[in-house]
């Protein structure tokens, strides 16, 4: 009988094993835009962990840009700058910060972040917003102040005339703002609550303003990579709410959005536009992260679906009537590049073929070989949607011996339309403009 | 030693005292001294356990008897690898005169699937436990529960008694 059980043992152990290596990355490039190759799901025995350790930026060391643009430190010495944000009078304000400590509820949980903390995604962040000002117009910023101190992990913001928006992880707060202010001391009015109950897993709250100002829209990341803590862990989130900005009503806007991790308006067209970082631990090529417009009371399938209707068997119990109604997405940007920042670009500062399109941050992969991302990508668009696949813009995150020099955050166009780009691992804000540009300057 | 083995099969038979009470009194402690048996039965006792809380998973879908399921796994683990340890100690002591293949087998089998089911148990929410996970985790229950009915907790074999035994018949 013992014999009997070995064997079966043994079998089902060297089935397991073999579950678990036959997976090898595809061409990222298979999984751009709107039709990406989707491959079977994989159950995994150790999870497909790729982390290349945090190394900072060597002096005369750079990110590496595109022909016909130049890139220069606008800011350094930050603590975990995740946002940028001009402002009209051409100061630049710096959202530096970092999740909460996240609790263990697993021994995954203890294993995994200490293997994770080793990329630099632990640094403690200044949970500040800092304020920077390029006084002579020479592309880097001389003086700094600390506009507001002491937030709970902010994220988002947004100015709607002298109104300064702020998304901490908890609650979204409106701070007075007087153009050329260099600190605010008043405190915060709470507009409303955001959820932020443990393990506040995706802590980030992103935030824009539609462009007549009356409403806010706040990105919620879901509690979990994939209800692992319980669909009660997700109330409120993993969904994008509208929030009313006189009275502080809110509703669902969208939901189904595993992370919705940045915010833009499409110019021509006027849409909200998002990216949305997908769910992992289902193999190299899933789940295609991905950048689309936001359809109103739509449902994108997090967590018992992804891409329209492929199940995800991890979700349980499932919902058959809520896959049936899931949307696919616009465009993918593949699997587990994580965007986390996106703006669109109206410029003519920079060359005209990045005019009308989308940059996008990419934060970088953790759970895939080769490791993806580590960089801004342009997405072209013509009549409002994305015209091609995504092309390289900033890169030479990664060093030569497999680490991170830094990682992209969010952007933004500044006032004089040069991109900036937070880089929270290198701890520096940087600024690409024009060659031809700068050369007139 | 085959004294000792003699004593501790005599004083074992009800209304049969042992021949020798200092003898016995030695073997009862030496068998005390064995450190294995005790972590044996603890380690054991998680990973079955382990069982338990996957079924209750299965049947309620409650996250939380996952996670309950890794922690015991993962302390049923150590337990084991602490056996581990205090079985080599005992070897190396000479406390243990022949060890039970059969049931050091079973024990080892058990530890491995174990450790492999930890891995299953690391993924995300259901396929943790089904159903690779909670199959691993009742073979392994099985295993243990056959090896700790048929013979207790201790590696060290006994099956000098039936010779012995038929010696001790002799007057």
């Amino acid at each position: 009988m013992i014999h009997n059980v070995l064997t079966a043992a043994l079998l089902s152990a060297s089935v397991l094993t073999l579950a678990a290596c036959n997976e090898q990355a595809a061409d990222p490039s298979s999984q751009y835009g709107a039709n990406p190759t989707l491959p079977e799901p994989h159950q995994y025995l150790l999870p497909p962990m790729k982390v290349l350790p945090a190394r900072g930026w060597n002096a005369q060391e750079k990110p590496v840009v595109a022909a016909g643009l130049q890139v220069e430190a606008y800011g350094t010495g930050f603590q975990h700058p995740r946002i940028v944000y001009p402002l009209a009078n051409g100061d630049v304000l710096v959202v530096e910060s970092n999740g909460p400590k996240a609790p263990v509820y697993r021994p995954k949980d203890f294993i995994q972040g200490k293997i994770k903390a080793l990329s630099g995604s632990g640094a403690p962040g200044g949970n500040r917003i800092s304020l920077l000002r390029d006084q002579d117009g020479d592309g880097v910023a001389e003086t700094r102040s600390v506009l507001i101190d002491h937030l709970n992990s902010p994220y988002g913001i947004v100015l709607v005339g002298n109104d300064l928006y702020v998304a901490a992880t908890d609650e979204l707060l409106r701070f007075p703002y007087t153009p050329g202010a260099t600190q605010i001391t008043e405190p915060g009015v709470r507009v409303t609550e955001l959820p932020a109950q443990s393990p506040n897993h995706h802590w980030t709250k992103a935030l824009a303003a539609s462009p007549d100002g009356s409403k806010l829209y706040v990105g919620v990341g879901s509690n979990s990579n994939i209800v692992e803590n319980g669909i009660g862990a997700e109330e409120g989130r993993a969904m994008i709410w509208e929030v009313d900005r006189a009275t502080g009503m809110k509703r669902t806007y969208a939901s189904g959005t595993r992370n919705p991790t940045g915010f833009d308006f499409e110019p021509s067209s006027g849409k909200l536009w998002a990216i949305v970082n997908e769910r992992d631990e289902i193999g190299p090529d899933l789940v295609p992260d991905y950048l689309t417009a936001v359809k109103e009371n739509a449902f994108y399938g997090w967590p018992y679906s992804y891409w329209g209707q492929h199940v995800d068997v991890r979700a349980q119990p499932q919902r058959p009537e809520l896959v049936a109604k899931a949307i696919r997405p616009d465009y993918a940007l593949g699997s587990h590049v994580a965007p986390l920042g996106m703006v669109f670009n109206q410029s003519s500062s920079l060359p005209a073929q990045y005019r009308g399109g989308v940059f996008i941050g990419e934060h970088g992969s953790w759970d895939r070989d080769p490791p993806v991302g580590y960089k801004v990508v342009y997405v072209p668009f013509s009549d409002g949607r994305p015209s091609g696949p995504p092309q390289d813009v900033v890169t030479g995150f990664i060093s030569d011996d497999g680490k991170t020099r830094g990682r992209p955050v969010g952007v933004a166009i500044d006032r004089t339309g040069a991109l900036l780009v937070a880089d929270d691992v290198g701890n520096t804000v940087w600024r690409v403009t024009g060659v031809a540009a700068a050369a007139s300057r | 030693m085959p004294h000792e083995a003699v004593t501790q099969a005599r004083s074992r038979i009800p209304g049969v005292p042992a021949d020798g009470a200092d003898m016995s009194r030695v073997e009862i402690s030496g068998r005390r001294r064995l450190m294995h048996p005790g972590l044996v039965a603890a380690g054991s006792t998680l990973l079955i356990a382990t069982f338990a809380s996957d079924f209750l998973y299965w049947q309620t879908l409650l996250f939380q008897w996952n996670n309950v399921s890794e922690w015991l796994l993962a302390t049923g683990l150590i337990l084991a690898a602490l056996a581990a340890i205090a079985f080599v100690i005992d070897l190396v002591l000479k406390r243990v005169e022949r060890i039970a293949w059969l049931r050091f087998a079973g024990l080892t089998v058990a530890a491995l699937l174990g450790l492999l089911n930890a891995f299953v148990h690391s993924r995300d929410a259901y396929t943790a436990v089904v159903p690779e996970g909670i199959i691993l985790s009742a073979i392994v229950a099985i295993i243990l529960l056959v090896v700790g009915v048929s013979g207790g907790w201790s590696l060290a074999s006994r099956r000098a008694f039936p010779t012995l035994q038929a010696r001790d018949i002799r007057p």
